[in-house]
């Protein structure tokens, strides 16, 4: 009987000791998907070597107009910013240039006038009327309008913005602009009409009041540009009507609340360069029109139409509460090129989400990355469609990552 | 001799049958109990013990429980028995997986832990012999405390590990328990039975239990017991099959 007991015993306390193991669900593997880190996006300002760039020959391509080579520029006016004043040097008839201290207004009822801008102003602006095309070749000019925006073109019709081979341009706005009665003034480069940006130059633009660069038309955006954008109030660069990227090399910076990096009204088409948008601004929450609360989230990049990646590298990362690498309201066409998007925030008041689509996916070449720290990384209200012959197609639970 | 070996027969089998039946049900799980107590019987009426015990889970892999404490009890009448007693328990707290909406996707995991509990109790015994056979009816409240703490938890949608806050809580529980004891004379261990249910607002659990207890020189007391705890619905505990082994040291 002892014996038994005793056997009974030690199989007890062999029983007790061997209750080591633990009964948890291995998810050592799962939060390992969960907790993978992003692909680092940061600004980048290295020179981009681009494929020269082709400018539309036929009259008859709705592009003809948004090359300044195709118009002639022999008249031409010089602006040169001196701290508080401005040296005009040129006159064209039909073409009236007041200064007042360094605020230098033009209006232009001639044709095509190229305007050549130099000079440094701490207390200064140029704004244009007229709808008639012009230039605005930047050649070293910095302006500082603690008023409203540095460039404020109220014209209608094509506004090309060149930057001069090697140039450095810098244009900054006031946090609080004087406001004049019917006019818009929206950004630190402000234009009523579509703005093209060409040269090999580069442009500074810091946005403390509204946004950084804005066109209630549409922008375009060559080979050659170097822009960088630094907004802490609205968008970083905004266009009513569509972005074309065809090249460049663009930086951008937006940490305003509910701010957007990159904003488009319309069609987004990018043909090449290199766009790298950070949007830092947690979401914005203010009254609507009827004083109901309303939620606006920041992104990297929001478009209300169709998005087409063709060539070029885009990145996108926002890192704010409910920041989304990419929102868009209509299809996302991945044809070729880079599109990364990144979101690292919160999710407190909305959900911050890589790729944010209310419409289609379309992937069909290219490389193509999403991640989301705290939520979704793509999501896409309509069909996504991934076209055969990639050579990685991976949805995990935070990241998502197809590439051709 | 050949009925003490039919006796030991049936000592295996009731061992047999309690490690074998985890296997006969999908949702229940097995564990052992083991415990130790000494014992102390200061007048006719009034004695004293502190026990320590174990508990596992998992199929008998996971330790589940390690507890101790005193305990204090007085005949107030030859057939009525008042008891108190404190124990610390050190829970082995089982993990909780939430998911989404659509029930697959992880929604929150909270890795098991050990944590401390505070259990204090009282309890009436009447029992009645009817031949050689004691029926006892013991009613039992007890009250379990927890401390607040803060706990590992890994929230996937946030992809992080965050502290998440076990609030600090205190549970009434009534425990009826009605055991029968044989006395079969000339055998050297007597079987018991016994059903408990575990009362907070609704029935927590049952448990049934068949036994036997040996004695050795009076002083050296083992039993031996198969118990199937029953959860009830409010509950996400599995239903356990459990082992349990005692020794009891009188002095």
């Amino acid at each position: 009987m002892t014996r038994i007991l005793n056997g009974l015993f030690t199989l007890a306390l062999a029983a007790m000791l061997a209750s080591c193991v633990s009964d948890d669900t291995d998810l050592a593997d799962v939060i390992a998907q969960y907790q993978v880190e992003p692909v680092d996006i940061e600004l980048d300002f290295s020179d981009l070597a681009e494929a020269g760039d082709v400018v539309v020959a036929d009259e008859n391509d709705p592009a003809y107009n948004d090359y300044v080579e195709n118009s002639s520029w022999s008249k031409v006016i010089e602006i040169a910013y001196d701290e508080g004043g401005a040296t005009v040097t040129g006159t064209v008839a039909g073409v009236a240039v007041e200064t007042r201290g360094a605020h230098v207004t033009v209006t232009n009822l001639s044709g095509p006038v190229k305007f050549v801008v130099r000079g440094k102003t701490s207390d200064g602006s140029l704004k244009f009327y007229g709808d008639k095309r012009f230039q605005v070749y930047l050649d070293g000019a910095d302006i500082t309008n603690p008023q409203g925006a540095a460039i404020n073109n109220q014209g209608s019709k094509s506004f090309y913005v060149v930057l001069a081979d090697g140039s450095t341009n810098t244009l900054r706005d006031g946090a609080n602009y004087a406001m004049v009665a019917d006019e818009d003034q929206k950004a630190a480069l402000f234009s009523e009409g579509q703005m093209i940006f060409s040269g090999k130059g580069t442009l500074n633009v810091y946005a403390v009041g509204r946004g950084g660069i804005r066109s209630d038309d549409y922008i375009r955006i060559r080979p050659g540009v170097k822009l960088y954008v630094n907004s802490s109030a609205l968008d970083g660069l905004r266009a009513n009507d569509g972005i074309m990227v065809d090249g460049g090399v663009v930086n951008i910076e937006a940490t305003g609340a509910g701010a957007k990096g990159v904003r488009s009204g319309g069609v987004m088409t990018v043909n090449g360069g290199r766009m790298i948008a950070i949007s830092a601004g947690d979401t914005r929450i203010g009254l609507d029109d009827e004083g109901v609360v309303d939620t606006t989230a920041c992104a990297a990049l929001y478009c209300d139409s169709l998005i087409t990646v063709k060539a070029g590298t885009l990145k996108f990362k926002a890192t704010g509460d409910g920041g989304k690498g990419v929102n868009s309201k209509g299809n996302l066409l991945v044809q070729g090129g880079t599109l990364m998007a990144v979101a690292t925030g919160t999710n407190v008041i909305k959900k911050a989400k890589g790729v944010k689509l209310d419409a289609d996916l379309q992937i069909s070449g290219g490389y193509f990355y999403a991640y989301s720290k705290r939520s979704d990384p793509l999501e896409v209200a309509g069909k996504t469609s991934v076209a055969a012959g990639y050579v990685t197609c991976e949805m995990l639970p935070k990241v998502v990552t197809i590439a051709y | 001799m050949a009925r003490s070996k039919r006796k030991q027969l049936a000592l295996l089998l009731l061992v047999l049958c309690a490690t074998f039946i985890p296997t006969s049900s999908f949702a229940d799980d097995a564990g052992l109990v083991l415990s130790a107590e000494a014992s102390h019987k200061f007048s006719k009426r009034l004695s004293a013990s502190f026990e320590v015990e174990f508990r596992s889970r998992n199929s008998f892999r996971t330790a589940d429980r390690v507890s101790f404490g005193p305990s204090v009890s007085y005949k107030l009448l030859p057939w009525l028995k008042a008891s108190a007693g404190y124990n610390l328990l050190i829970d082995n707290n089982r993990e909780e997986i939430t998911y989404q909406d659509d029930g697959i996707s992880y929604n929150n995991w909270r890795p098991s832990y050990w944590a401390p509990r505070h259990r204090f109790n009282v309890s009436l015994t009447a029992s009645h012999k009817v031949r050689r056979v004691e029926i006892s009816l013991r009613e039992r409240w007890q009250y379990t405390y927890r401390r607040s703490r803060y706990i590992d938890n890994f929230d996937f949608d946030e992809a992080e590990w965050e502290d998440h806050e076990v609030r600090g809580k205190g549970k009434n529980v009534l425990r009826s328990r009605l055991q029968l004891d044989w006395d079969i004379p000339r055998c050297k261990f007597d079987p018991f039975a016994s059903v408990e249910f575990h009362t907070t607002r609704e029935l927590e659990k049952t448990r049934f239990i068949l036994g036997v207890n040996h004695t050795i020189k009076k002083k050296h007391g083992f039993e031996l017991y198969y118990r199937y705890q029953l959860s009830g619905s409010g509950t996400d505990e599995p239903n356990m099959h459990m082992l349990g082994l005692g020794y009891t040291y009188k002095f």
